[in-house]
């Protein structure tokens, strides 16, 4: 990962684009743009941005659709901005793999402290590794693998399992996930936790619908635990 | 009936076990009003049929009673007629005979022979014989004797009469009608001209009243069947009346209950049907009249929805650009940078305002939902208080440990304008104190206070989670401030959008939708603000939220999605069930 955090902002409104660009630019980011989710995608495959900010509302394929597209191959963060705050764009948005999402009129601060919260969630750190029946964590080396095979997992997917097997057997309450992983003020949208927390059991349980890992803990949250 | 019913509910509260009673006494109530309502419809069917027996008893009865009188006039007449017309002749007959003076024997045989008619009648004659005594001869000394004829007859029959142009005879039949024992007779007598005895005859008309009695009673049982039959008739006419009358009072209900496509079957071509059709086209008119009213209603929504919407995109762009000004603003020409200290806080005005607006279209349109989690709630205030720096200038008064499920942005919302304006228009210190309450008859209490809009509904859903609630009770956060209080007649409008207390009051206050939203986010939750000022002065705010909002973010969701189908059904609709799919495999 370069010093400098590499952006790929794709968004079809020329004014937003290139305020947000100018914005992004002074917080010290590097930022590539594109209209379209098209261009957005080859811009990807050509020069391997570190995050994406991804406008929902695109001519063409829409954001969710790119979101959706990115996701078959790739696990980089995602931010979605999305115009239209109804509720109900937030749980596709989540659900297409959007790791965060920033309403519109966004404030710039808001959005450069969504970036790096993500971005940090890539970083290594230093520690042993856990198991967790068929499943193994490797902290230093930041893979997870499941029956010795590799899972491809975001960054945020990954730290929200670290967190988890950091407290084994200890319910962690979905506010409380949302301070440590996303880095989220008291008022953090729960529905990212939850959105996370299914597609990691897509990829982490044997069978995702009755989950012997990732429990939800009623009333409270979540709780990683060994299989018995 | 509404009245009388929560008057009840107000006295079971006050009782204390209000879910217990009303829930035995409203069947009560409802078989009460259906009984009424059969009295009701059995007295316009008693009316009908009392008139209709009146009609029929008044004309039978004046029937059969001409009938009789004609009947027994006509039977009497002609008995009476025979009888006296035989008498006469038989008295002439037999008298002519006799002689002068007859003795008593011979009177006695001329009887006999008089009373052999095939009349049968029973004769007396009166005669002076020739001793100048006295002699009456009776065919039958039981029954009729000199003393048995009236007083008023014998006079009569004894009167002599002038004989003039319009009277040829001094002496005339005369007849009289009258009971002995039990028996009706009829009693006629005659002095035969020229010195001739006296004749009485006496006739009994026993045969005749049995004739007339038997022609009563069947007069009688003919008015009772027509009596019967009128009421039956008056039954069947009622019955076609009220069923339509019924009808068309259920499909009033129907439509005064808002199934504004009730429509009655319009059959025949009678006054009932015509009234059915006037129906028919009323509801149609006022369907079609709601309908264009909500049409114009939801058009002028989706304006300001699709407005506030429109600005965002500018917004977003000023909003990143103007950021980047504020940070120059310092190095920047003196002169200037004042304008672009004005451009910078008014943008982020005109956020709050579009962000505020959009907010407010949401909870028109429907679409507001509610993301719940299980969220302490004195951190959530402090964190409130802490974010917007309000720590030094609010007092907080709250236990820690206070767990309710709901949703911690809209709460958040709440607060920071419960807490925002207090501070604006009370000025500090505000008070904010948390506490759960318990008991349902204090929250009913909560409930009854509670305004006009879209009150009953809201009241409804909020009482009955409560009473199967496991958690059961009401979160309620008060924010109290130490300032004049509002004044009287701005209390009812603190909730109202863009009510400003007065017109000179300057309008940079806020954007006038603060308090509006903080209400519309109690109410998704299913509670309730209210705003009262406090006898020692200041005014205070009172936050009720039920401690579990779940059950009603389900009812919410559900509902949610069927008003807002038509508009967004395209693209939501199987956003929404992917979602409600999210929730089931998670929980």
């Amino acid at each position: 990962m370069a010093d400098v955090p590499f952006l790929l902002l794709i968004e079809d409104d020329d004014a937003i684009r290139t305020a947000l660009e100018l914005s992004l630019s002074r917080q010290g980011h590097r930022v590539v743009t594109a209209a379209t989710g098209e261009d957005g995608l080859k811009l990807l495959r050509e020069q391997r941005p570190d995050l994406i900010v991804l406008d929902v509302m695109l001519p063409g394929i829409d954001g969710f659709e790119v979101c959706r597209r990115i996701r078959r191959t790739d696990q980089l963060p995602i931010i979605l901005l999305t115009a239209r705050n109804d509720d109900i764009d937030v749980v596709v948005g989540l659900e297409s793999g959007a790791d965060d999402y920033v309403v519109k009129p966004v404030q710039g601060r808001v959005l450069d402290a969504r970036i790096r919260a993500v971005l940090r969630r890539g970083e290594r750190e230093s520690s042993d590794s856990a198991t967790f029946g068929s499943l193994v964590i490797d902290r230093s080396a930041m893979t997870v693998t499941k029956n010795g095979e590799d899972l491809q997992l975001t960054p945020t997917e990954l730290r929200l399992l670290l967190e988890l097997s950091r407290r084994p057997g200890q319910a962690l309450s979905r506010q409380q996930l949302l301070r440590l992983v996303w880095e989220h003020d008291y008022l953090g949208d729960s529905r990212l936790v939850d959105a996370c927390v299914q597609r990691l059991r897509a990829k982490v349980e044997d069978v995702p619908s009755s989950p012997t890992l990732i429990r939800t803990v009623r009333g409270v949250g979540y709780r990683l635990d060994s299989p018995q | 009936m509404t009245e009388r019913s929560s008057d009840k509910r107000t006295g079971d509260t006050a009782a204390g076990d209000t879910a217990d009673n009303s829930g035995r006494q409203r069947p009560l109530v409802r078989l009460l009003r259906r009984t009424s309502g059969l009295l009701r419809w059995t007295s316009l069917r008693l009316r009908l049929v009392v008139v209709f027996a009146l009609v029929a008893l008044t004309a039978a009865v004046s029937a059969s009673g001409i009938a009789y009188w004609l009947n027994r006039n006509t039977v009497l007449d002609r008995t009476q007629n025979a009888v006296l017309k035989d008498f006469r002749k038989a008295l002439e007959d037999s008298t002519r005979s006799l002689p002068q003076r007859p003795r008593c024997a011979e009177l006695q045989d001329a009887a006999r022979q008089i009373a052999g008619g095939p009349q049968n009648y029973t004769v007396l004659l009166i005669g002076v014989d020739r001793d100048g005594k006295d002699c009456a001869a009776t065919t039958n000394k039981d029954l009729l004797t000199l003393d048995a004829v009236p007083k008023s007859l014998r006079s009569a029959v004894n009167e002599v009469r002038k004989v003039d142009e319009s009277n040829r005879y001094p002496h005339h039949l005369y007849w009289q009608r009258r009971e002995a024992g039990d028996v009706p007779y009829l009693v006629a007598g005659a002095k035969v001209i020229g010195g001739g005895p006296t004749g009485y005859m006496m006739k009994s008309l026993a045969a005749e009243r049995q004739d007339l009695n038997s022609l009563a009673w069947s007069l009688g049982i003919a008015t009772a069947l027509a009596l019967v039959g009128s009421a039956l008739l008056a039954q069947a006419a009622a019955t076609t009346v009220l069923r339509p009358v019924q009808r068309l009072g259920h499909a009033a209900r129907q439509l005064g209950e808002g199934r504004l496509d009730t429509r009655l079957r319009v059959t025949g071509t009678d006054e009932l049907a015509d009234l059915s059709r006037t129906f028919n086209r009323t509801a149609e008119r006022l369907e079609q009249r709601v309908e264009e009213l909500s049409a114009r209603e939801a058009a002028s929504r989706r304006f300001v929805a699709d407005m506030s919407h429109e600005l965002r995109t500018p917004l977003t762009a000023i909003t990143a650009v103007s950021e980047v000004l504020e940070e120059e603003a310092e190095s920047l020409d003196p002169m200037i940078a004042p304008a672009v200290q004005l451009v910078v806080s008014e943008t982020r005005r005109l956020n709050d305002l579009v962000e505020n607006l959009m907010e407010v279209t949401r909870f028109d349109a429907g679409t507001a939902r509610l993301v719940l989690d299980d969220v302490d709630v004195a951190d959530q205030v402090t964190a409130c208080i802490d974010a917007r720096a309000w720590l030094d200038a609010v007092d907080l008064d709250a236990d820690r440990g206070i767990v309710a499920r709901l949703d911690p942005r809209r709460l958040d919302v709440i607060l920071a304008n419960l807490i925002g304006n207090a501070l604006k228009h009370g000025g500090s210190p505000v008070r904010v104190s948390v506490r759960t309450e318990g008991a349902p008859g204090e929250g009913e209490a909560g409930g009854a206070a509670e305004g006009s809009g879209g009150g009953p509904e809201r009241a409804d859903a909020g009482e009955s989670p409560r009473g199967a609630d496991r958690a059961g009770g009401d979160l309620v956060i008060q924010v109290r401030d130490h300032g004049p209080g509002i004044p009287e007649e701005v209390l009812p409008h603190v909730f109202d959008r863009f009510y400003k207390a007065s017109a000179s009051r300057p309008r940079s206050e806020g954007s006038g939708l603060g308090l509006s939203i903080a209400l519309e986010n109690a109410h998704i939750h299913g509670g309730e603000i209210t705003a009262a000022n406090l006898p020692e002065g200041g005014a205070v705010f009172t936050l009720r939220l039920p401690m579990d909002a779940s059950r009603l973010a389900d009812d919410g969701g559900n509902r949610r999605d069927g008003g807002a189908g038509p508009e967004r059904g395209r693209t939501t609709g199987g956003a929404s069930r992917a979602a409600d799919k999210g929730t089931e495999d998670d929980r």
